[in-house]
């Protein structure tokens, strides 16, 4: 069967983020400079050739976009300033919505006034649940409490599980990948590891301070859900919790402060090209951090009865990230990401049978 | 009436042309009804534009642009449905016209004004001839400064030929062997370096830079300094003592650093002229005042002086042909290729030294390795590589470094190649390309050639070499295969670009003569006048204009010789177009439109 070629492709893709792609000569400069490429697993070259062709469904089907953990070598040395960096990073804005099966991501990425409706509407929402409970300290938190914990498991059974098992769908399935039985077994234990450490980013060149920086904010962030939801921070009377929750609440806001800066002054090849999405990402982690901290140091100092709405704000911020941006916007990234070595590792496993077949 | 259709393109360039200033210019040529922005005329609608035409009344447009040729077939459509002739649609290109920027602004508006009164520009912006002084300076005595000295001088006429170097001949003469012939480069040239030193017609001065330029066209004087030899021309017999009993050293600059030479000596045995010279910067009498040895063993008297100064001298010519050629590529820029990190990573040029039967390995291929005093050298005590990668477009085609084409460095690798397996029969050789430029006569046969003789050709452009296991690790992926290849060899070849001389636009000021956006001197006309420049009297030849190969030099130069012949013969030579004054081609244009209403 031939192919048809799409050139519409590009500028669809073009809405996800900046490049000059179509400046490609396929010199494959970028896949022989990146640290991360390896026999059968190729980019971004690849990809930019499918965007150019228009070939939606290979790249729709390719995994090798979450490999890529963006250090900018490839951009900093294409010879055509095509940016190929950028392109990993906007198709994987484009696969996170095609992967979301109700469409809002995709919706979000590309309209930021529908984004910020929504971010207005949930902030009415909350406000208004809290009038209607009279702002009764004790009514409010212990609905924010239970709410925290439901948004978790909704978002997680009708949005999370649903599009990873789309991803699979894809990337494993549709790409047809025909890996050994043996190797989901081992890809399983590759997830956990990639999920928590994100390892792979130290092959990459230079990037040992990004990944510390990174790596911190996630064990915050993971620490501080497990403190807030789990072991009740705002009501418990434990210290160890209490401390806990105050280190973890300052590595979220300190290291997402830091990450801030970096995308402000585009030091970094990674940081050049911010997308609004990114920014919200970013800021709503902080405020999230920021805000808990907030609340809890202002019950240890016996403030929060005077100063309700910093607890109102907070849940503001919970309602928006737990509603918004994990489910359709980059916390996304956090289980792509992870899954993606994993089925890449299938991937990997099923050349090498090929290879082996052929041989 | 005439309308003027403007393609506006905005690129931001700071200096670019201001088309709102020849926008108001154009409403004022006489004859000329309406002027519009191409935007603001429905241009893609050939019933509304010729709807338009009706309207106006307009009977000729011009499309006035920077390159404004892709719009004239909607307007020819127009043209036709209007009920007008077709062929009255006419261009008015500036850039065809090296009205590139603001500065040449009065151009712009020039090329307006002969078009839109149906004047062709270059009839009415004629310069105005004068008188000619019969001499020619020729700068740069590479291929294409000799080419273009011997066919003057071969036409009787007196050419001074300056050179910066000690000796003439240029980066030919450091080549092995020319592509796709494969003939002995030395072997076509040397001749012609021989012809050139006992021509009678021609002066040359060696080691020898200009220092300025005044006059006019038809008569420059010329101030040319003459850097110190402290070897006197005349009576050096060129015995070759001085050199044996020197005791100073320096990387020997023909042999593009392959090899060392002394502080006291000659470019390379046949050089032209065949004369010994003195680096001052090596020379230990010249650095600390103390040595002499050379005058001391010298056998003929006074030949060497040590102390000798630089000198200033000026002549006078009528026309100077520029042909000061190229700087390599610096391959040290590129970090990711590991040059002068790891020692077997060498450039195209020193391949070719170390080829040749007259370089520092006589002709045999060795590793670089260092001497006893820590100098990096090739010599024939180092071992023998077996395995070779050679990385096309190193420097070019590169937004990072150069972004055009050098345009020989597919065609010299290829012919790397082929002289690596005739040296080294059972060697394995990689080239790394991007896109194979194999353009001219015979080159595409020269391809398939080195194609048959088991070179391995790989198209993928080289990303990074790191060291591994000893060797070279050459890192790059295979397009036409989807696969990633780490080559290990023992030596990785850089085909380097050309760039243009580092003082070329210090030059191009001296002589008033322009310089494109990557720095080669601009000629007058890119398809039709590729030798002269917008200065009256003076041309340019060889890769000074842009990268080509040698026969293209060759060709060039006696392209450049040409026109100064032209000149002389007839005794006059045109005016600088970039001199005549707007005012003169309007009153020109007029004169010549006037007439052709008279006759038709």
């Amino acid at each position: 069967m031939s192919t048809r070629v799409n050139p519409g492709l590009i500028k669809e893709m073009s809405q996800y983020g900046m490049g000059s792609w179509n400046a490609c000569f396929h010199c494959g400069n970028c896949t022989a400079v990146c640290s991360l490429t390896e026999e059968g697993i190729l980019f971004p070259r690849k990809e930019i050739r499918a965007l150019q062709m228009g070939l939606k469904d290979k790249l729709a089907t390719s995994v090798e976009p979450w490999l890529c953990y963006y250090c900018g070598d490839c951009t900093e040395t294409c010879p055509r300033d095509a940016n190929p960096g950028e392109l990993m990073m906007s198709v994987r804005r484009w696969l996170t919505a095609k992967y979301d099966w109700t469409g809002l991501a995709g919706l979000f990425y590309k309209s930021v006034s529908a984004l910020i409706i929504a971010f207005v509407l949930i902030a009415i929402g909350i406000v208004a649940i809290g009038f209607v409970k009279d702002f009764n300290h004790e009514a409010v938190m212990h609905f924010g409490h239970s709410l925290e914990f439901y948004l978790i498991l909704t978002v997680f059974t009708i949005i999370l599980v649903p599009n990873i098992l789309r991803m699979f769908y894809f990337t494993v399935i549709k790409a047809k990948v025909n890996a050994p039985f043996s190797s989901y077994i081992t890809a399983i234990g590759s997830l956990i590891l990639h999920m928590f450490t994100q390892i792979k980013t130290l092959k990459c060149d230079k990037q040992t301070v990004r990944w510390l920086e990174h790596f911190l904010v996630v064990m915050g962030y993971l620490g501080l859900l497990v403190i807030t939801v789990f072991l009740d921070w705002f009501g418990t009377e434990n210290r160890i919790i209490i401390y806990m929750g105050y280190i973890t609440g300052s590595l979220v806001f300190v290291f997402t402060f830091l990450l801030m800066i970096s995308r402000f002054s585009k030091a970094r090849e990674l940081n050049k090209y911010s997308q609004p999405t990114d920014w919200f990402f970013i800021i709503w982690l902080f405020l999230m951090g920021f805000t808990a901290f907030l609340v809890r140091l202002f019950i240890d100092i016996d403030l929060l009865n005077d100063h309700f709405w910093i607890y109102m704000v907070h849940l503001i911020i919970i309602s928006q990230w737990g509603m918004l941006l994990v489910p359709f916007g980059k916390w996304t990234h956090f289980l792509y990401r992870s899954f993606a070595v994993s089925f890449a590792n299938l991937k990997k496993a099923a050349y090498k049978e090929k290879l082996a077949t052929a041989a | 009436m005439t309308g003027i259709i403007f393609t506006k393109i905005e690129n931001g360039n700071p200096g670019a042309l201001d088309y709102n200033e020849l926008f108001s210019y154009a409403r004022g040529i006489p004859g000329v009804g309406h002027v519009w922005y191409s935007t603001d005329v429905p241009l893609y609608d050939k019933q509304a534009m010729a709807d338009l035409i009706k309207e106006q009344q307009l009977k000729r447009i011009v499309v006035a642009g920077d390159t404004p040729g892709m719009v004239k077939p909607f307007l020819t459509g127009a043209m036709v449905i209007a009920g007008n002739n077709p062929e009255d649609v006419v261009l008015a290109g500036f850039r065809e016209y090296g009205a590139t920027d603001n500065t040449k602004i009065d151009r712009a508006k020039g090329v307006l004004f002969c078009i839109a009164l149906g004047v062709t520009f270059a009839e009415a912006a004629l310069p105005e001839e004068t008188d000619v002084h019969p001499d020619t300076l020729v700068i740069g005595a590479g291929i294409a400064g000799i080419q273009a000295s011997l066919e003057i001088a071969n036409g009787n006429q007196k050419v001074y030929l300056m050179e910066r170097t000690g000796t003439i001949g240029g980066h030919m003469a450091m080549f092995d062997k020319t592509f796709p012939t494969l003939d002995c480069a030395a072997c076509i040239l040397t001749p012609k370096m021989v012809e050139v030193g006992q021509h009678q017609n021609i002066e040359l001065l060696t080691y020898s830079e200009v220092k300025g330029v005044t006059g006019e066209p038809g008569n420059y004087k010329v101030k040319i300094l003459n850097k110190a030899r402290r070897v006197d021309l005349a009576t050096c017999i060129g015995c070759g003592i001085c050199t044996e009993k020197c005791p100073a050293k320096a990387p020997s600059e023909f042999d593009n650093g392959t090899t060392l030479r002394k502080a006291i000596y000659i470019p390379f045995p046949q050089a032209v002229p065949n004369k010994y010279l003195i680096d001052a910067d090596s020379c230990t009498y010249v650095q600390k005042g103390k040595c002499g040895v050379c005058v001391k063993v010298c056998p003929v008297e006074g030949c060497i002086d040590l102390d000798a100064k630089d000198q200033e001298m000026e002549i006078t010519v009528g026309n100077i042909i520029v042909a000061t050629g190229f700087k390599p590529f610096d391959a040290g820029k590129i970090d990711r290729f590991g040059y002068g990190k790891y020692p077997q990573v060498i450039t195209s040029l020193e391949l070719e030294r170390l080829i040749n039967a007259a370089g520092p390995t006589e002709g045999s291929i060795h590793f670089r390795s260092q001497d006893k005093k820590g100098n990096w050298i090739f010599s024939v005590e180092s071992g023998m590589p077996r395995s070779f990668a050679i990385i096309h477009c190193v420097g070019s085609r590169d937004e990072n470094y150069n972004k055009y084409c050098s345009r020989v460095c597919c065609m010299y690798s290829l012919k790397l190649a082929h002289l690596i397996k005739e040296k080294l029969e059972d060697a394995d050789v990689f080239e790394y390309y991007i896109d194979m430029r194999a353009f001219g006569k015979g080159y595409e046969e020269f391809y398939e050639r080195i194609e048959n003789e088991g070179v391995h050709i790989v198209r993928g452009r080289t990303a990074k070499i790191e060291e591994r296991n000893g060797r070279l690790m050459v890192r790059s992926e295979d397009i036409l295969n989807d696969q990633l290849i780490e080559q290990e060899v023992d030596m990785v070849v850089l085909s380097i670009g050309l760039e243009p001389r580092e003082d070329a636009a210090e030059l191009a000021e001296m002589l008033g003569i322009s310089t494109g956006e990557e720095g080669w001197f601009t000629e007058a006309n890119y398809n039709t006048d590729p030798v002269n420049t917008f200065v009256g009297g003076i041309t340019i030849a060889g890769v000074c204009q842009g990268p080509k190969d040698i026969p293209d030099a060759v060709a060039q130069g006696s392209a450049a010789a040409a026109r100064v012949l032209q000149s002389i013969v007839k005794g006059k030579v045109k005016k600088s177009i970039k001199d005549m004054p707007l005012e003169k081609i309007e009153e020109k244009a007029k004169q010549f439109s006037n007439s052709m209403e008279g006759k038709s």
